[in-house]
């Protein structure tokens, strides 16, 4: 399953949903998809995603999506506790993971080197594995439906699509509809 | 043995609760301690979070969502908290109040920790950051006030405020 595959799936299934997004790449190609205003692509705080996501997920009453990669994950790891402590029922994390920093000229990631599920599973939270396209779409769909924190991680190919653009707003644009999409008010 | 918030430390509590907020993120530090158990007393939301840069983003997400959050943290964490305050707080406007305690200065036991404290007000200002300072000098009565103003200000601004308070400051005690 390529990324661009796996976030078609997100778009499809999370895609209603406000959705916090890590950076590089993975933002890029999810905008690629279709610009929507309840997305919030983190530019460049990389390690950050699923705090934020915690926080809009326990600010609000729906469900809430978190889209990590394995390297932002691995560089703010400590928020695995704290999502096991506070277990927002809303919230959906799901993990690509390539095992590589693909917008840091694909150098390896240490998820290369350990079982990431594991180590998510390690922390209490509910984690699912998956590795297609039609797995990923199931357990999304399972994640909403049973309203239980849930950690989908989805291992995809390393790289990334080709002819993708930069996000190049002012993050704030982003920010704005994000909070307009939240109060369902226009930005 | 448990630390309980002196007069200047309940007055800065106070002005938390003026301001409006109901939610707050705190990292484990034993002299901002009283100051998160009485937030806590008095029915705030108390989150625990592992690192300074994990709170902005556990507070910059429930801020965006609408909550009247901010951060309780002690100021040699934001050192760590530097990328994510500018990548993200400032960057997409995020409303985030701080209150964070000083170390380094009078009163201090510990040898090493002036090596960041001591540069905070430099660091925040070099990245644009506001902040207000509260120490023995200023009365019990301008510790709440600034609290609330702080963090109003925060919501105004759309940006970090820090309210760095001198929680280890002796002569806390004399004025208090």
């Amino acid at each position: 399953m390529k990324r661009l595959e796996a976030l078609e799936v997100i778009d499809r299934e999370l895609g209603s949903y406000p959705l916090v997004v890590t950076c590089g790449a993975t933002a890029r190609e999810m905008d690629s998809l279709g610009r929507r205003n309840n997305r919030l692509p983190l530019l460049d705080s990389m390690g950050l995603t699923s705090a934020v996501g915690l926080g809009v997920a326990l600010g609000t009453d729906g469900p809430v999506g978190v889209v990590d990669g394995d390297g932002s994950l691995l560089m703010g790891f400590s928020i695995l506790p704290t999502l096991a402590t506070l277990r927002p029922p809303n919230l959906t994390l799901v993990v690509l993971d390539n095992g590589q920093h693909a917008s840091a000229d694909s150098m390896p990631s240490q998820a290369a080197q350990l079982d990431l599920a594991a180590a998510i599973r390690g922390c209490g939270l509910h984690t699912v594995e998956v590795g297609d396209v039609a797995g990923l779409a199931a357990a999304l769909a399972a994640a909403v439906r049973d309203d239980e924190f849930t950690t989908v991680v989805a291992r995809i190919q390393p790289g990334n699509a080709a002819g993708i653009p930069f996000l190049l707003e002012d993050p704030v644009v982003f920010a704005d509809r994000f909070v307009a999409a939240l109060r369902g008010t226009q930005p | 043995m448990v630390k309980e918030a002196g007069p200047h430390l309940r007055a800065l509590a106070d002005g938390i609760c003026d301001a409006g907020i109901t939610t707050f993120c705190h990292v484990p530090s034993s002299h901002v301690a009283p100051v998160i158990r009485d937030l806590e007393a008095r029915g705030l939301r108390a989150i625990l979070a592992n690192r300074e840069e994990e709170a902005v983003g556990i507070v910059g997400g429930l801020r965006l969502a609408g909550v009247p959050a901010a951060l309780v943290v002690q100021d040699n964490g934001f050192g760590n908290a530097l990328t994510a305050l500018s990548t993200f707080a400032i960057a997409y406007h995020v409303p985030l109040p701080i209150f964070a305690n000083e170390r380094g200065g009078l009163g201090e036991y510990n040898s090493m920790i002036q090596a960041i404290s001591g540069n905070v007000p430099e660091i925040l200002a070099a990245v644009r950051i506001r902040v207000e300072r509260l120490g023995p000098s200023d009365p019990v009565a301008v510790w709440r006030v600034t609290a609330r103003a702080a963090a109003e200000l925060a919501t105004i601004q759309r940006r970090p405020v820090v309210t760095l308070f001198a929680a280890l400051h002796p002569a806390l005690e004399v004025v208090a």
